[in-house]
């Protein structure tokens, strides 16, 4: 229940509303601004184009698989985290929250040292599996994970939290083991967190631009390609593009939110 | 004489700074222990060692003949009942008594539908937990709790999050079940009403360590030392002078006397000491109604707690002089842990 203001304590209420629409008019005008100057024919011809269409596919596609990859090793991570009580709890959940802090240009070149032809990892990738993160899908969705796991890890973790560990205790004294106990009460419980995390990661890779710059320029994503179209053709090609990109993550955005909300719906979650 | 249903033998848990120390308690079938004593005492991780949540350093649990020390949880067979219940708040009312059923496979298969009738909340099959009294989510565990077939139920503070009236409405459904259902049950509690409610025996725990185990009447007119006193409520625990004033024989005793166990007659009366009972006068401190009776604090040397129905009807208020009676069978001299300076 979202608690009103009693009391007196509308003025602090109002005061708080004039100040926070400033912030919401912020983050707003530029996207407005950016729709409000495309004229339809322009945004219909770079649509058209097989690199732009290309490049967002790409966009696409590795941050599905970072967000994949970043709830299959995130998820039982936030567990850990949630239930843990061990010591160095709060320096790995700090440690988690490092590339939320690094510069993404920083993190990039990181990467490129480890994840390079003679990097520690990139190295030994290459000659023993044939896999190659310098300029490569591959390449792209480890930048991409690198800066976007973190709200993954995150948000799964409060979702753990937020579940009483008497529910699972009461599980396992009706007969079920621990796997089970996990399965299925504490996850379905923790659902909507973890979807929100996957969401947040999801829109935070697909918008990364340094990190995947640096360690995977080519195949171009959407960022690069925007960034590409603004260097050599000016801000009319490379504006119908960003809107493009904005339409496409903004409505996949939505749709993991209502995928969220709906499991509330039926009960799952809080 | 039948086997115990649970047998606890010199065990010993070790949890960070906590330590449950030489735990040994036996419980009959159908037969009800309440587990008192002061928050920190350790009730709730003997109940979590007994469901199997903690590995004991020393001793042995046998649940039904059938050593559990090393057991999971999943395979001890206790009904583990927490504070609010802990329905699955994801699960409807009848897939969380339905989850109990599929987790034990058994030969008999248990209707979820006949187990809910049986608790009465059969047409709340469809509802989720949030929907429910207090009342219907207890009935709702209970039947939960028992299609996993349990060999005997721990209760850790069920009633803890409840006010008063519904408290007593609960327990009062929770006893008249546990007595129908014939299952053994130890009940963590720090209300004293649950224990006069519920219990056949009691036990008192205090610092990890048993002070004592014994019928409701022993436990609480001849509590065997001070944390028992204590955890019990008696209201007089009387040293020094006031001791002595009381059994002039026993030199530097400690003794209890219940609050109810003290007579307050008005100041004119002036009975005689005579066999068997000590008569003092006294002028009337304080008086505070609780509910059906009211608690007297009267000065006579020393301070005095009686508890007594309607005692304005007796001419007793504040500042007026009484004869305090006391039978000496009432009085109980404490020893051993736990005595003042001891």
């Amino acid at each position: 229940m979202t608690p009103r203001p009693v009391g007196g304590s509308h003025g602090v209420f109002l005061a708080g509303w004039l100040v926070g629409s400033l912030l919401i008019g912020f983050i707003l005008a530029p996207l407005v601004g950016l729709a409000a100057t495309q004229s339809p024919g322009v945004l219909a011809a770079v649509a058209a184009m097989p690199d732009v269409r290309e490049a967002i596919g790409l966009s696409l596609a590795a941050a599905f698989v970072a967000a994949a990859l970043a709830s299959a090793a995130g998820v039982p991570l936030a567990y850990v985290l949630a239930r843990g009580g061990f010591r160095g709890q709060s320096a790995l959940a700090a440690l988690i929250d490092l590339p939320l802090a690094v510069p993404h240009t920083v993190a990039g070149i990181a990467l490129l040292l480890v994840f390079g032809r003679r990097g520690m990892i990139g190295g030994p990738a290459e000659h023993l599996l044939g896999l190659r993160f310098w300029g490569s899908f591959a390449g792209v969705v480890v930048g991409m994970l690198f800066v976007s796991a973190p709200y993954t890890v995150n948000a799964a973790r409060l979702g753990f939290e937020s579940v009483d560990p008497r529910l699972e205790q009461v599980a396992r004294t009706l007969g079920v083991g621990p796997w089970r106990a996990l399965v299925s009460v504490t996850l379905p419980l923790a659902w909507r967190s973890v979807m929100i995390g996957m969401t947040l990661t999801f829109a935070r890779a697909i918008s990364e631009f340094a990190a995947v710059a640096i360690l995977a320029y080519y195949p171009m994503t959407a960022p690069v390609k925007i960034y590409e179209l603004f260097l050599q053709q000016g801000l009319t090609q490379s504006a119908a593009v960003a809107l493009l990109l904005l339409v496409v993550s903004l409505a996949l955005f939505l749709v993991f939110r209502l995928v969220a909300q709906e499991r509330v719906a039926t009960g799952i979650g809080r | 004489m039948t086997a115990p249903v649970l047998e606890i033998e010199r065990l010993a848990v070790s949890l960070g700074a906590f330590a449950l120390r030489d735990i040994s308690l036996t419980l009959a079938p159908s037969e009800i222990l309440v587990l008192i004593g002061p928050n920190g005492a350790g009730k709730s991780v003997l109940l979590e060692t007994i469901a199997g949540f903690h590995d004991p350093a020393a001793g042995r649990i046998r649940i039904v003949g059938r050593d559990v020390t090393r057991l999971p949880p999943e395979r001890r067979r206790v009904g583990f009942m927490v504070q609010n219940y802990a329905l699955f708040p994801h699960l409807s009312v009848a897939g969380n008594v339905g989850f109990a059923i599929r987790a034990r496979p058994g030969a008999e298969r248990i209707d979820v539908g006949r187990m809910l009738e049986r608790f009465g909340v059969g047409p709340l099959a469809n509802r989720l937990p949030h929907d429910l009294s207090p009342g219907e989510k207890q009935r709702v565990a209970l039947a939960r709790a028992l299609a996993s077939r349990p060999s005997l139920f721990l209760f850790d503070e069920p009633f803890a999050a409840l006010d008063a009236r519904m408290r007593e409405t609960l327990r009062d459904d929770l006893r008249q079940f546990l007595r129908e259902a014939k299952l053994a049950a130890i009940f963590v509690s720090h209300d004293q009403s649950d224990v006069h409610v519920l219990a056949d025996r009691v036990a008192v725990l205090h610092e990890g360590a048993l002070q004592q185990v014994g019928s409701v009447d022993a436990v609480f007119s001849r509590p065997a030392n001070r944390h028992v006193a204590d955890s019990t409520g008696v209201e007089n625990i009387l040293s020094g002078a006031a001791a002595r004033r009381l059994t002039p024989g026993t030199p530097d005793a400690t003794l209890c006397l219940r609050a109810e166990d003290v007579d307050v007659l008005p100041g004119g009366a002036r009975p005689e000491s005579g066999d068997g009972v000590i008569s003092l006068d006294a002028v009337v401190r304080e008086v505070v109604r609780l509910g059906p009776v009211a608690r007297v604090t009267l000065d006579c040397g020393f301070r005095l707690v009686a508890a007594l129905p309607r005692p304005e009807a007796r001419g007793l208020t504040e500042r007026t002089p009484a004869t305090v009676r006391i039978s000496r069978a009432a009085l109980h001299v404490l020893s051993g842990v736990g005595a003042p300076g001891g």
